[in-house]
């Protein structure tokens, strides 16, 4: 059985603009190859005679240029992805970069595909599947909240903790074991109090990280904010203010609401989305009443609503608005605060003009801190992964399963339960064997005849 | 008796169906299984007198291996009949807790267990029993084809099962005294292990050990604490009709501080710590000084005293393994309470064997390199007569299939304990012996004592091994389980009674009554005991009860294990050839690579289970044969 082996990936490291240098990578077994035929030193030298991992200045000749860049070398195995590597460093410019590129991809290479680097890094044994993970975050990622995320996970945080949590199952579970088979040894064996003592507190651990979840899955995805008013009250001019601002990036998003998204812009690197409503009032029009019902979607599913009025008095169509926030996160936004007097803020109300900026810097502070309450942003680890929420809810549930069993049951079917949360935290460390709990058992106790 | 034994020993025929080389636990199950399946089988033995010998503990079963003696039970092996005739003393192990940790074990008559066993094989149609030494296997075209003998025979056969325990050019050591023998002062094998390896077999070296045995009208029993047995004994065998009594106890009692100085002050000559031993001994049965010395906080260790057998007066000291030089072995005796005059009838020693490296045979115990070489017991690696056994049954399974040319028997992960042993052999080898364990095994609920039978016994049927009678008995009692599940559905109707029992337990009273079903699944409602008290379920077996309760009470915990194994079986189905170079796989570690190569997985869920193949590796594994 031969599998085809002549897969070599190349493409632009860099983002594709006119900085001062781009670099453009290549990866696999013909790499080295392919350098040969299109860089060459001053001296006549090409890329399969260069020193793994020193750096060379020489030509890049494409076909219808030829430019001056630097060259370097990185060998099997000894590489981000594992395979040889060469990557060029080139003057910046969408031209070139392209160009050479393309060049590459005409002698041979194939373009890679998002993350495929990553990906031959992972499957090539250079990094552990949650490093992979978290180096797919952080290329993927859209701001600095989750480039920050991502590279806590890069850095084994989150592994750590599974590794931790499950250290302390196996040691559990040898003592459970150890009880099972040397039933006659002069041992202290583990109590029902002991164990369920110590299985509670590993669960609070594990869902203390659980919690984090939340704030890391808002880092990832971004906060959804919805402006909500009724009609005429300035909910399009505060949506262009904030993200006239930012330089707004337009991000369409998967999911029900992709056709309201306005926009998103970032506060201290935490992506918010906007989305604007139809103004909500209560009419018989058939086509405005479908945007109304939209509009109730969006705050479902909102974290934070923005209610917009224009004056303080509110009218009944405000109080009926006002009805459908219910106990949402929100705030309420007196607009036009430049033809109003005594414009003092109060815990959630807050005065803007979307007309001359007065406000803003408020609002988007409060906004911040809005979103960061109740996250756990603050310990610094965070899961921006949904396999591994996952993958440590069930280990949690498997645990807290085993809490509530050890009292009726016996000690060896609670080992089923804690084995099911082993095996679960294993997808994150990667350990799933149980000669580790085997090997636990006689490290620990003098056991045999 | 005597006159049959000679005349079936040693007349020697020179071609055999089969030939199995050895005749300890694992040789008796193999010969039997395929003398039993039709063939004209011979089998290879040192000395007679050591066939089943018990050379260490004079015990059967325990945690786990009580499992295993169940299911070579259950196959058709004679292991559970023959300990049921011959034990002396029974216990159910772990009767606080679970029922899939219930485990059996019987002190047993070591004399009595041989004779019973070599009488089974004298007795056995188409079964030789044949008194010399395997030297040689020959080969042809990658299939085995003759066995050569010490005595210059060449025998013909196509099928050969190797099972030579611990006789492989072994040596005791007792000290400064090391000895080329066999264990128990039997003669040892030479010249096999050259074969093997030639054979393609990887040979390495184990190493254990046994304590000495006291005289019994020595020893101070005063001082020791009495252990009896069972009151209501089980029975290893689903055919045993009538339990032996128990008839001896043992006895518990511990070493001292004077113990510990003793060994301590005499470490430099003990020959685990000298060098003398190069040999891998288990962790699970270290020796007096290896336990002295790696828990070294520890002032006492426990040892029991016991029977060896009704007819002699030796008495086994378990707990001091020992390879002491003979004077050390005298003082450590006597310094412990009640032993201060007990007189050593044999020395403890430590043996060194050779075995090889299970790695080389496939799940089927089949070598990977010649086609009808099967092996089994010790030489796999393994220790424990029950683990032997249950090897010995499943290669002589095999050796009859492979003879009749066809599909040889896999036992999975979730079918047995016998499943999982030959599992963690053959594909992740052993670096030490390697000794069964309950908590080896993932799906412990399923693979109980009790259930053996309906684990296994229709395979056995299938492979023709098991009788008419024992197949019989099995339909009954499966039968009579499900009549049982469905009277569970039936409600007990209120009634003091029934209030008085749930409150002696602890458990709130069920005013409008309740099903047979939710009163045994209350937590603190013993099932069986609760059966009988209220007077339910009557005209049924206490097996078939047993069975039949433990399913219903735990139905939650068993469906969960159901479900993992589910799960397991997707990986189980994407199947691997033999012929794959796992180098050539693109994105495979080297070290993977080389293990996958070595052990020639064949399913995706058995590279899985291999150390050094991580789960990153199994992705690539399954990224690439979704391209094939």
């Amino acid at each position: 059985m031969m599998i085809k082996d002549t897969n070599t990936i190349a493409a632009i490291s860099t983002p594709l603009s006119s900085g001062a240098i781009s670099i453009v990578r290549m990866s696999g077994p013909n790499s080295v190859k392919i350098a040969d035929s299109v860089f060459k030193t001053k001296s006549g030298l090409t890329p399969s005679q260069f020193t793994s991992r020193m750096m060379m200045l020489g030509n890049f000749s494409a076909s219808d240029f030829c430019e001056q860049a630097m060259c370097v070398v990185f060998r099997s195995p000894n590489s981000y992805t594992g395979e040889d590597v060469v990557e060029f460093q080139c003057h910046g410019g969408v031209q070139i970069t392209k160009g050479i590129l393309a060049t590459l991809i005409k002698n041979g290479a194939r373009l890679a595909t998002p993350g495929e680097f990553t990906k031959q890094a992972f499957v090539n044994g250079k990094m552990a599947l949650s490093d992979a993970e978290g180096m797919m975050d952080m290329i993927n990622a859209q701001s600095d909240a989750e480039i920050r995320a991502g590279y806590n996970l890069l850095s084994g945080a989150l592994s750590k903790c599974a590794f931790d949590a499950q250290k302390e199952l196996v040691d559990i579970l040898s003592e459970l074991e150890v009880s099972f088979d040397y039933p006659e040894e002069t041992i202290e064996y583990i109590t029902k109090n002991n164990a369920k003592e110590r299985l509670q507190n590993l669960q609070k651990v594990i869902d203390k990280v659980l919690k984090t979840s939340a704030a890391g899955q808002m880092i990832k995805n971004g906060v959804n904010v919805a402006i909500v008013g009724k009609p005429n009250v300035g909910k399009s001019s505060l949506l262009n203010r904030l993200l006239g601002d930012e330089k707004a990036i337009v991000t369409p998003i998967a999911g029900t609401t992709r056709d309201i998204i306005e926009g998103s812009f970032s506060i201290n690197g935490l992506r918010f989305n906007l989305y604007d409503t139809a103004g909500i009032h209560e009419t018989d029009d058939q086509i405005e009443k479908i945007g109304v019902d939209k509009a109730k979607n969006i705050i479902k599913s909102a974290d934070i609503i923005l209610f917009v009025k224009d004056t303080v008095n509110e009218t009944d169509e405000d109080r009926n608005v006002k009805n459908l926030l219910d106990s949402h996160k929100h705030l309420i936004i007196i607009n036009k605060a430049d033809k109003l007097q005594n414009c003092k803020d109060t815990d959630n109300i807050l005065y803007v003009s979307a007309l001359n900026g007065s406000g803003i810097d408020n609002l988007t502070k409060r906004l911040y801190d809005m979103a960061c309450e109740d996250k756990h942003m603050e310990g610094g680890l965070t899961i921006a992964n949904q396999r591994h929420i996952d993958a440590l809810s069930r280990a949690s549930q498997s645990i807290s399963d085993a809490i509530a069993n050890i009292d009726t049951f016996t000690l060896d079917l609670i080992t089923i339960d804690l084995n099911m949360a082993y095996s679960a935290l294993g997808e994150i460390t990667g350990n799933t064997t149980s000669e580790e709990i085997i090997d636990a058992i006689f490290s620990k106790f003098c056991l045999g005849k | 008796m005597k006159n049959s034994t000679k005349s079936k020993v040693n007349n020697v025929c020179l071609s055999y169906d089969a030939v199995v080389i050895g005749a300890g636990h694992a040789g008796c199950e193999s010969a039997l299984a395929l003398a039993r399946t039709g063939h004209k089988t011979a089998i290879i033995t040192l000395d007679k007198n050591g066939v089943a010998f018990l050379a260490c503990n004079p015990s059967i079963g325990g945690t786990a291996k009580g499992h295993l003696v169940c299911e070579v039970d259950a196959l058709g092996g004679q292991m559970g009949i023959n300990a049921d005739k011959t034990t002396l003393q029974l216990r159910m192990l772990n009767m606080g807790k679970g029922p899939a940790v219930h485990s059996l074990r019987a002190q047993v008559d070591k004399h009595a267990y041989h004779d019973n066993m070599l009488e089974t094989l004298l007795n056995q149609d188409n079964l030789t029993l044949i008194e010399d030494e395997a030297t040689e296997i020959l080969q042809e075209d990658g299939k085995v084809c003759a066995v050569k003998t010490r005595k210059g025979k060449e025998i013909k056969t196509n099928a050969v099962v190797v099972t030579t325990g611990v006789y492989l050019n072994s040596r005791t050591i007792i000290g400064e005294e090391i000895k080329d023998s066999g264990p128990s002062g039997f003669k040892n094998a030479k010249g096999l292990s050259d074969s093997l390896a030639k054979l393609g077999y990887e040979i390495v070296r184990f190493k254990t050990g046994t304590p000495p045995r006291l005289e019994k009208s020595t020893i101070d029993f005063k001082k020791f604490e009495v252990q009896k047995g069972d009151t209501h004994i089980q029975t290893f065998s689903f055919l045993t009709k009538k339990a032996n009594k128990n008839t001896h106890v043992c006895y518990l009692g511990y070493t001292t501080l004077k113990t510990k100085q003793i060994i301590l002050d005499n470490l430099s000559r003990a020959p685990m710590y000298s060098g003398v031993i190069v040999g891998t001994g288990p962790r699970y049965c270290p020796s007096i000084e290896t336990k002295i010395v790696r828990f070294s906080d520890k002032d006492t260790h426990q040892i029991f005293l016991e029977p060896e057998s009704a007819r002699c007066s030796e008495i086994y000291v378990q707990g001091m393994s020992t390879s002491m030089p003979k004077d050390v072995q005298h003082q450590m005796v006597a310094s412990v309470n009640g032993l201060e005059n007990a007189q050593i009838v044999r020395y403890g020693y430590a043996i060194e064997y050779d075995c090889i490296n299970p790695l080389g045979m496939f799940p089927t115990l089949e070598s990977k390199h010649v086609k009808g070489l099967f092996t089994a017991g010790q030489i796999n690696g393994t220790s424990g007569y029950e683990e032997a056994a249950a090897q010995g049954i499943l290669a002589g399974i095999n050796a009859h299939l492979y003879l009749q040319n066809k599909q040889q028997l896999i036992l999975p992960r979730d079918s047995s304990y016998l499943g999982v042993l030959v599992d963690d052999l053959t594909m992740k080898g052993t670096i030490e012996p390697y000794r069964m364990m309950t908590s080896r095994a993932e799906y412990r609920l399923l693979l109980r004592q009790d259930n053996a039978d309906a684990r296994l016994t229709q395979i056995g049927r299938d492979v023709g091994l098991v009788t008419d009678e024992r197949y019989n008995k099995f339909l009954k009692k499966m039968a009579n389980i499900e009549k049982i599940k469905q009277k569970c559905k039936a409600i007990i109707k209120p009634s003091d009674e029934l209030n008085d029992y749930l409150a002696s337990v602890g458990e709130t009273p069920a005013p409008n009554g309740l099903s047979i079903e939710n009163l045994v699944k209350r937590s603190k409602v013993e099932a069986y005991s609760a059966i009988k008290a209220l007077g339910l379920l009557k005209g049924f077996k206490k097996s078939e009860l047993i069975s039949a309760l433990t399913e219903i009470k735990y139905q939650g915990y068993i469906a969960m294990e159901k479900q993992l194994i589910e799960r397991e079986r997707k990986l189980e189905e994407k199947r691997l050839t033999a012929d794959i170079d796992y180098t050539l796989i693109k994105g495979l570690r080297k070290e993977a690579a080389e293990k996958l190569n070595q052990i020639k997985p064949l399913t995706i869920a058995e590279a899985g289970r291999i150390s050094g193949v991580n789960p990153a590796d199994i992705t690539v594994l399954l990224m690439s044969i979704n391209k094939l």
